[in-house]
């Protein structure tokens, strides 16, 4: 983001009405994009908007604003913006603004609220949104007085962005932006206690001392080097230490996929060989990552014997859910650079973890001349290079995209791992395209999913935004099948849809250019037109039905106890 | 067992309720609370106690301090509730 310049934001006049401070303070933290949707309460900012130079994206449903915001955010590292209006504008972002939350990305979204002197009085479009929002927003302010919104928006950026990132929000009741011949004010800013960790050297003393004596260490890494910009300096440590690692679903990227080295992805759908080094580590290296139920299975046999080395930007994070021997709150990066991360003699180690990933490693050659959807997106992946970004909804398909494809960088993943969005990928497509136009977008949803903001293909023909979906249609919900099968004998309960709308001709419909895949001699010319189709494009691609996802750990059991096909 | 602890904030529209939510979301239930509004920052004083599983105090005090607006976080052990004599 690009701040607007001093000089230009001097020459405006010293009162202005308060949604044109709304908008001035936007421009002052070097927004460009907004996401959003007009509506009755929100008005007085639309208005002042068309004076401005951001550039607003009209989605077609609120939700939609907040799931691009946040991936705008996850690309950038930038707070994304999104705006709606009040009471349903305010409660269809809610969804977004949760997920946002639960995956720590930065986001400011701003919802208008009826005037001051209707509030509370159940008046029309009047929702409690300070309070709805509460659980879900790292902050949120309701603004009183115009006077505030400078210092209340700066304020706002400022705490999205910093410690461990997240969502705020600000509720503008219509007569606060509609005041005219305000003067900015002085809000008094408010810092939270959080300290400023030094880094602790007797901490990282001690830390590497457990490194140095360790037999079977294993680095186990997720969202938190996204979220510190840590990759490079988590590369550093990886390749001076070789020591064997595992990623969460929000890790990934982190290292490339390809490293020697690195075991994949761990837990529920992670590989043998990350469960198995885990299960088996005497020391596991916690990076960034917060022992969630996903990644762990039965926490009490998770790494059972290791002594553990937490290292994280959130001190609340550190011993939550497991206690840490060692404990490094503070600058992820810093810390990791930190560590002289000198290793004993564990090369037996790194030779164990090395022949079970190769004898463990997925396989490809799925009989039948049906498509294998594993191949596919590792396909697409691959031919898209380092620029390719995915963008995932939730189900079987999110998990074939993180066990298969390729991931050069953190920002080539983005996924709803903490909530589970259902309807995230569309959004966040047209979110990751827009903050980043020359890489290769392509969201990979379900026909479950898709159908969650499938308006959003509206979006994409309205901005000509150039984004691949890739469209696995089961005509079932898989995933929520899958586990029918699994673990309620075959009880199969509403999850058969077979009334699927032909998704090649409702994009058309919309106006994208889409084509069906049901060949696996095929899928090479598929591939090929996906990638070099200029415009927005939309392969839907039919599978069987009866696919599953492999390896599963059973809920509540431990990684140890994996099933497979 | 309870925990008392004693969270000083800046005074803001939502601030006590927030503060609630919070330990009550994480786990543990409010057993007393006392309110004290000063000059600068306020006091919330809370009885709390984790719910069945494992929580700690240590957590949730720092998820407490990382708040907007709070200045301190303390935690003090609560006096053991007297039973009245039948």
């Amino acid at each position: 983001m690009t701040p607007a310049s001093p000089a230009t934001l001097d020459k405006r006049p010293d009162t202005r009405t308060g949604a044109q401070l709304v908008i001035d303070a936007l421009e002052r933290e070097g927004v460009s994009h907004v996401f959003g949707y007009p509506g009755g309460a929100i008005m007085p900012v639309y208005d002042a908007l068309t004076a401005s130079r951001l550039k607003h994206i009209l989605v077609r449903h609120e939700q939609a604003a907040a799931l691009a915001a946040d991936a705008w955010a996850r690309v950038t590292g930038e707070p994304g913006v999104c705006m709606a209006t009040s009471g349903p504008g305010a409660t269809n972002l809610v969804t977004g603004l949760a997920n946002a939350f639960m995956d720590c990305v930065p986001m400011v979204a701003i919802t208008g609220q009826v005037a001051t002197p209707l509030m509370g009085t159940d008046a029309f479009q009047e929702i409690d949104t300070f309070g709805i929002t509460l659980p879900v927003v790292k902050h949120s302010w309701l603004v009183r007085d115009a006077a505030d919104i400078p210092d209340i928006f700066a304020e706002a950026f400022r705490f999205a962005r910093s410690g461990r990132p997240g969502p705020v929000l600000i509720d503008l009741p219509k007569d606060v932006t509609q005041a005219n011949g305000v003067t900015p004010g002085t809000f008094a800013c408010r810092t939270a206690a959080r300290a400023v960790f030094p880094l602790d050297a007797m901490a990282l003393a001690s830390a590497d001392r457990l490194i140095a004596s360790a037999r079977r260490p294993v680095l186990y890494f997720g969202g938190g080097i996204a979220l510190g910009r840590a990759e490079a300096a988590l590369r550093a440590f990886f390749q001076r230490t070789r020591i064997p690692a595992v990623a969460t679903l929000k890790g990934l990227g982190a290292l490339p996929t390809d490293w020697p080295g690195y075991l994949g992805m761990l837990g529920m759908h992670g590989t043998r060989a990350a469960n198995t080094a885990v299960n088996d580590c005497d020391l596991l290296i916690c990076v960034g990552a917060r022992f969630d139920d996903r990644a762990t299975g039965r926490l009490d046999s998770f790494a059972a014997h290791a002594r553990v080395i937490h290292i994280d930007g959130d001190a609340a994070e550190i011993s939550k859910l497991r206690h840490a021997d060692v404990a490094l709150a503070g600058d992820v990066a810093a810390i990791l650079s930190a560590l002289a991360g000198e290793t004993g003699p564990i090369e037996g180690w790194r030779r164990t973890c090395a022949e079970n990933a190769e004898r463990w490693a997925f396989r490809y050659d799925a009989p039948g001349s049906g498509i294998y959807a594993p191949a596919l997106l590792k396909q697409i992946s691959q031919a898209a290079g380092d620029r390719f970004i995915a963008t995932c909804d939730v189900g079987q398909h999110q998990m074939w995209v993180a066990q298969h494809c390729r991931f050069s960088r953190p920002q080539a993943h983005l996924t709803s791992a903490g909530l589970g969005t259902m309807g995230y990928g569309l959004p966040a497509g047209i979110g990751a395209a827009l903050a980043e136009p020359d890489a290769t977008v392509v969201t990979v949803s379900g026909d479950g999913s898709i159908m969650m903001n499938i308006q959003e293909l509206a979006t994409l023909r309205r901005y000509r935004i150039p984004l691949k979906i890739v469209l696995i249609d089961n005509a079932q919900l898989g995933m929520v099948r899958q586990w029918q099968e699994l673990f309620y004998e075959e009880n199969f309960s509403e999850v058969d849809l077979w009334d699927n709308p032909d998704f090649a001709e409702l994009a058309r419909a919309f106006g994208i250019e889409a084509f069906t895949l049901d060949r696996r001699a095929d899928v090479p010319g598929a591939v090929e037109r996906l990638l070099s189709t200029r415009g927005p494009v939309l392969c839907h691609v039919r599978i069987d039905p009866r696919e599953n996802v492999w390896p599963l750990v059973p809920p509540g059991k431990s990684n140890s106890d994996m099933m497979e096909a | 067992m309870t925990t008392q602890i004693d969270i000083d904030f800046l005074p803001a529209e939502g601030a006590v309720v927030r503060l609630i939510g919070l330990v009550e979301r994480r786990g543990f239930a409010l057993e007393a609370m006392s309110y004290a509004p000063a000059s600068t920052t306020h006091r919330l004083s809370m009885t709390v106690r984790p719910r069945p599983g494992q929580r700690r105090i240590e957590t949730l005090k720092a998820q407490i301090a990382r708040t907007y607006g709070v200045t301190a976080v303390s935690e003090r052990m609560a006096p053991p509730r007297l039973e009245a004599a039948s």
